[in-house]
């Protein structure tokens, strides 16, 4: 029970300002915002000449609304519920009281901070269909014998989140967040983290575990006048995904975004080391040795690049890829080490204010050949995506 | 000769849908600057540079609301969202444009201008 007071404690602050200040809100302002993207993937690629295989293909749809209640200058709410592949999530539910500049505390459930994508996760918010690799979650192909990205967004979990934002002068602006949240979670004989457990609203979102994971953000941002800017950031989080809390995750990343005017270049790097039981070295397909065969490392980095041609199109280039070292059980497709390069060239056309077509091809190249034998393969998205 | 009744009221629709009281025209999914009046054009080209960073515009050119207190929260809002760019210094010519654009009436000693 120990490992749970600081987050009690922040739940308990949370809905105590929240009460004390209830009185004065007389006016409460509400914003409503939603996204709806429609995406159709295709991938021709096959497991047999009749099944479709470990991906996602044809018609998927996200849509999200949320909704936001400034309650007074410093306590606001926010819900946001989403629907994708999975059904209905609840991806924002937390109170926010905000003392100053420099110290904000939010309680409840949202995705912690990490990483540059996370702001942008919307579909909405990005130009293509899809995220990058080390953020995937069930776009990509071969999706199952990967177990998705690294760290598959959005990451909506239950706890508190201390932050803050700090301007030096006109040019430089620093931000800091530390959170502790539920965490990961996985089986007692866990090989990899599951993330429909992790996220699934029917098991409650409560954790699997008493062992809180945390984590962090800080990152620096540096203002060209008004040509645009730049921003270097590092993030990391910790926790134990297994019910017995024996087997914990590390994840890392770094991230440099670059914008000006109106074009982003933008790269990232993240890094997952993640615990193996490794009891029953049977299971898995290369021997265990006595030291360092506990665990798996899994990398993914994306560099990407969106121009705008005209005030109505833009071109995006990206390039990432996935890399994972480290046993796999016996029936794995992976090898000791397998990797994933991936080539994206799009276009996202503005129909109308608020509504964006989208068009991206997407060439693959894995280590590991394919069930029809290849290494590589081809897939297109065509979709749109509409921001109220 | 059969009317062209049903395509000229979807043109209508489609041109009321799109047009602004104030005249501005819809250029992407923000506003062709050359329609925007001298006062408030920087300001809007400092709004469409820091705003479109991390969303679309249309997140708050559709939004409807007039009520300067709105506007200076959700700002605010956004101000703080780590890495956006938004200085305090920033916040007045924004608004300045976000009032213009959404027919708000700031209260004496407001943000903006």
């Amino acid at each position: 029970m120990s490992s749970h007071r600081p987050l009690f404690a922040g739940l308990v602050l949370a809905v105590l300002f929240a009460i004390l200040d209830l009185r004065s809100a007389l006016a409460v302002e509400h914003n409503f915002a939603g996204s709806l993207q429609l995406d159709y993937h295709l991938a021709p690629e096959r497991s047999t000449p009749t099944t479709a295989g470990p991906t996602f293909r044809g018609f998927t749809t996200e849509a999200a609304l949320k909704a936001t209640a400034d309650l007074n200058d410093h306590l606001s709410v926010n819900v946001k519920v989403c629907f994708g592949c999975h059904g209905f999530e609840t991806d924002m539910a937390y109170a926010e009281y905000r003392f100053a500049d420099e110290l904000d505390v939010r309680a409840g459930r949202f995705s912690p901070s990490f990483g540059a994508f996370n702001l942008r996760h919307d579909p909405a918010n990005h130009r293509l269909s899809d995220k990058p690799l080390a953020y995937d979650m069930g776009r990509m192909l071969r999706l199952r014998d990967w177990n998705l990205g690294v760290l598959p967004a959005p990451f909506p979990d239950n706890g508190a989140e201390v932050s803050g934002t700090h301007w030096f002068g006109s040019t430089y602006q620093l931000d800091w967040a530390a959170h502790v949240v539920s965490g990961f979670k996985g089986s007692d004989a866990g090989a990899d983290l599951d993330f429909v457990q992790s996220r699934n609203g029917s098991l409650y979102y409560v954790d699997n575990n008493d062992q809180p994971s945390y984590g962090g953000r800080v990152s620096l941002t540096r203002r060209f006048a008004d040509v645009g800017d730049a921003t270097l950031g590092a993030s990391v989080m910790h926790g134990a995904f297994d019910p017995r809390a024996q087997l914990s995750y590390t994840i890392a990343g770094a991230d440099l975004s670059v914008r000006i005017r109106k074009m982003n270049f933008r790269i990232e790097y993240l890094v997952r080391r993640q615990d193996l039981d490794v009891s029953s070295p049977d299971r898995f397909r290369y021997e265990v040795p006595a030291s360092g065969g506990d665990h798996f490392l899994k990398h993914g980095a994306y560099a990407e690049a969106e121009i705008p041609v005209t005030p109505t199109l833009d071109i995006v280039g990206r390039f990432d890829l996935l890399y994972r070292s480290g046993n796999v059980l016996r029936d794995s497709p992976l090898q000791a080490r397998s990797g994933v390069f991936r080539y994206t060239v799009g276009t996202a056309y503005t129909l109308r204010r608020g509504l964006r077509l989208k068009y991206s091809t997407e060439l693959w190249s894995f280590s590991d050949l394919g069930y029809a034998g290849r290494h590589t393969a081809v897939s297109m998205h065509l979709g749109a995506a509409v921001a109220f | 000769m059969k009317r062209p009744i049903v395509p000229a009221a979807i043109a209508a629709l489609l041109a009321a849908c799109s047009a602004n009281p104030r005249g501005l025209r819809p250029m992407g999914d923000g506003i062709d600057p050359r329609s925007i009046p001298t006062e408030y054009r920087a300001d809007y080209e400092l709004f469409a540079q820091r705003c479109s960073k991390c969303h679309g515009l249309a997140r708050a050119l559709e939004n409807d609301r007039v009520d300067p207190r709105f506007w200076d929260r959700y700002v605010d809002r956004m101000r703080h969202q780590p890495g956006s760019g938004i200085a305090p210094e920033d916040v007045p010519p924004i608004l300045h444009f976000l009032y213009f654009y959404s027919g708000a009436t700031p209260a004496e000693g407001d943000a903006g201008k």
